[in-house]
């Protein structure tokens, strides 16, 4: 998709066939072998072994530790946590958003701005200048954010929101036009344009986030950031935000990372979905892989948490215990002391995020590795039934 | 009182009802308009059950609960505690707010940030007749009683120090210190993290069945109120507009906009499922006349438009407020899916 697939007057009714159509239960993202370290081909977002920190020296709290994820285009990622787990410190890092006393102690985050003649135009975000940073907000890279209250100006109609940064950004369009386009851009998500002369507190909670979803899709971004969007709305606005967004995807073709604790709605929406707990990343699989085959005593937990709506009532235990505090981490796994699982080892080593071989899905739990010598539980071990391979075998591959 | 009332209904609410009037700037004169928050809704809240309170934001839920609560004066209607009528227009009394406590959903926010947990617990105690020195043994029993253990250490903290699940606990702690038989619990999950919301829950159902309190729960998640509920009300736009005994309202729901909410709720366990209709694209104008929910209604009728539909009873203690139930039986005035025993004070 290029950006006059988006101009102004040009509605795109006709779907690129270049972009695959959604699909939840799609492999397609099982990793592909990068035959150069350094091309990306399809991958749009390559991040490796990114620490966060909150504070300098002793008073330090790791934030986000050592992660690595990835992200192909039109592809759609899921970052599942809690709260304090560090999902929204990885992204705000990423973009280069995180304000002190968030730093960045290691990693790098290379984003692929696509290939022309010369080759693949790849950035490290980590180390790009402001200048290039400022280019690569909002055209390439926008973040919607949960409370879209408190990121739109309340002082300022929205009309006037789109105009500021369509006027940043696209110096050669005329007011009429910019006018035209915000208007272009509120029917993307069925939105009239009259909301364009209201103030956001005329509007509903839905709707302001509505208008966070067409600002973000303003001047056609490859890669959009969702930061819990629809946590603050009711089911149903949810659910028809969603369907909006996908629509919009399967029009547009952007990738899209989705950071949500709602763990059943990213397995409904993401095609991969990583699990983070306390700064790290436990568990890494398709969304329908994670959700009928948990690898991971955490993932396990998060899914049995969600009261089913269909069936006897049974009695559900949750997980135990309460997430940690950062600053004093159990050693070991960070989860051993919650995990119905956990082995005298857990309290002493953490577990590297290991590849379950064949698979493309990753787990960071000593119960899955073979050379621990402890049988894997039952509930650890289920085939998910839409991608079942006989031989799943369990080999450490790096720390 | 007899020992027959305390095994039976706790709080009755008869029609309670509560209008707002705004303003609406830039109309001729400021002309004044009404929002029905609350609009004729009875309830009962059993001993040892839970009755599940089920709408989005704006449904006036919360305003129900407030009524209950008595923060909130009703416009209108009846609320009887434990057989005695109450005068809903005079100011809450202190032997009302000791039967009756309100847990809300901010546990950060309804907890005073520069006092310990022992002030912030303490204080009711004292307020509702506790010596003071019986007062902190007191207090103790009560974080006891919601498995926050050793007590001690949590007296000593202050809110910040706890997490959100520690500190929801503590605040349904200071709710039954003063040994309340009912407890109206407003969202009291929807602010908490995902692993330790079934704790919270666990606790609920268990106080419920173990020390037979009466408890109002009020979400906007309709799989929760699943997990726990006795009775199931599913309000729109201040009204009732379906209500079952148990769970049938999920496992069948009648009114469109219950289908429509359980439609909504993300399901991983059916992949396949399409997207539900949504009806008219989230304006969510609530209809003047007729049925409040006809302008989103999937199945709406000219009839709808134009008269409000009564509660039709579509099954076992399940009624719902519809037109396309006319042909079924309308529920009686007091329709309430709860138990009632003999010679008790049903309406006013």
């Amino acid at each position: 998709m290029t950006t006059e697939s988006l101009g102004v007057g040009h509605v795109v009714k006709s779907e690129s066939p270049t972009i695959p159509p959604t699909n939840h239960t799609s492999s397609q993202v099982v990793a592909s072998t990068i035959p150069d370290e350094r091309a990306m081909g399809e991958r749009i977002l390559d991040v490796r072994d990114f620490s966060v920190d909150y504070g300098w020296g002793e008073s330090a709290v790791r934030a986000v530790d050592g992660v690595d994820v990835h992200l192909d285009r039109s592809m759609v990622l899921g970052i599942a946590g809690e709260s304090g787990s560090g999902k929204s410190t990885l992204v705000y890092a990423i973009t280069r958003l995180l304000r002190a006393p968030g730093v960045i102690t290691s990693g790098e985050a290379r984003f692929n701005l696509g290939s022309n003649e010369d080759g693949e135009h790849v950035i490290d975000l980590v180390t790009a200048s402001e200048r290039e940073l400022r280019s690569l907000r909002w055209s390439s890279i926008s973040v919607v954010l949960q409370s879209a209250l408190s990121a739109l100006n309340p002082v300022v109609r929205v009309g006037a929101q789109f105009e500021q940064v369509l006027r940043a950004h696209r110096r050669d369009m005329s007011k009429v036009e910019r006018r035209a386009r915000a208007a272009e851009l509120l029917g993307l998500v069925d939105l009239d344009e009259d909301r364009l002369d209201r103030y956001p507190h005329e509007l509903s909670g839905g709707q302001r986030q509505r208008i966070m979803i067409a600002l973000a899709l303003a001047l056609d971004p490859q890669l959009v950031i969702m930061d819990e969007p629809t946590t603050a709305l009711d089911v149903v606005t949810q659910r028809e935000i969603i369907s909006e967004l996908f629509e919009l995807r399967s029009r547009f073709g952007f990738a899209m990372i989705f950071i949500t604790h709602d763990l059943s709605l990213l397995t409904e929406l993401a095609d991969e979905i990583v699990v983070m707990y306390a700064g790290a990343l436990v568990e890494r699989a398709t969304a329908r892989e994670l959700y009928e085959a948990p690898r991971h005593p955490y993932t396990l937990g998060l899914l049995d948490s969600f009261p089913p709506m269909h069936g006897e009532r049974t009695e559900l235990t949750g997980i135990p215990g309460s997430p940690p505090d950062l600053a004093h981490l159990p050693t070991g796994c960070s989860f051993h002391p919650r995990c119905p699982f956990a082995m005298a080892r857990c309290a002493i080593e953490t577990p590297p995020l290991i590849e379950i071989e064949g698979s493309g899905r990753s787990v960071a739990c000593w119960l899955q590795v073979v050379d621990a010598g402890a049988a894997v539980p039952v509930e650890l071990s289920r085939v998910s039934a839409s991608n079942a391979s006989p031989s799943e075998r369990v080999t450490e591959v790096s720390s | 009182m007899t020992d027959e009332m305390t095994t039976s209904v706790q709080l009755a609410a008869r029609n309670l009802t509560r209008h707002f009037s705004v303003r609406t700037p830039g109309r001729l004169f400021n002309a004044k308009r009404v929002v029905r928050a609350v609009d004729d809704i009875s309830l009962d809240l059993v001993t040892g059950e839970v009755v599940a309170v089920v709408g989005e934001s704006g449904s006036g839920k919360s305003v129900l609960a407030r009524m209950l609560a008595r923060i909130v004066t009703p416009t209108s209607g009846d609320l009887v505690l434990q057989g005695t009528p109450i005068a809903i227009k005079s100011k809450r009394t202190l032997d009302y707010a000791s039967q009756v406590q309100l847990v809300l959903q901010d546990p950060f926010a309804s907890m005073n940030p520069v006092h310990r947990m022992s002030h912030n617990l303490l204080r009711p105690l004292l307020i509702h007749g506790a010596s003071k020195s019986d007062a902190p043994a007191m207090a103790e029993a009560a974080l006891r009683r919601v498995s926050l253990e050793p007590p001690s250490r949590f007296l000593e903290s202050y809110p910040h120090e706890l997490s959100g699940g520690q500190l929801q606990r503590v605040s349904i702690a200071r709710a039954l210190c003063i040994q309340p038989k009912v407890l109206l619990a407003d969202e009291p999950i929807s602010m908490l993290d995902v692993s330790v919301r079934l704790g919270v829950l666990n606790l609920l159902r268990g106080l419920c069945d173990n020390e037979r309190l009466a408890i109002l729960y009020i979400t906007h998640d309709i799989a929760s109120a699943r997990y726990i509920a006795d009775s199931m009300i599913v309000m729109y736009a201040g009204q009732v507009v379906e209500q079952s005994r148990g769970t049938s309202l999920v496992d069948e729901p009648t009114h469109p906009y219950t289908q429509l909410l359980i439609a909504s709720v993300p399901d991983p366990s059916d992949p396949t499922r399409d997207t539900p209709p949504t009806g008219e694209r989230a304006q969510a104008t609530i209809a003047e006349k007729g049925c409040r929910f006809s302008p989103r209604c999937p199945h709406v009728m000219d009839r709808c438009r134009e008269e409000e539909p009564p509660a039709f009873i579509v099954g076992e203690d399940h009624s719902s407020k519809c037109w396309l139930y006319a042909d079924h039986e309308t529920a009686v005035e007091v329709a309430l899916p709860t138990r009632r025993k003999e010679g008790e004070t049903a309406t006013t």
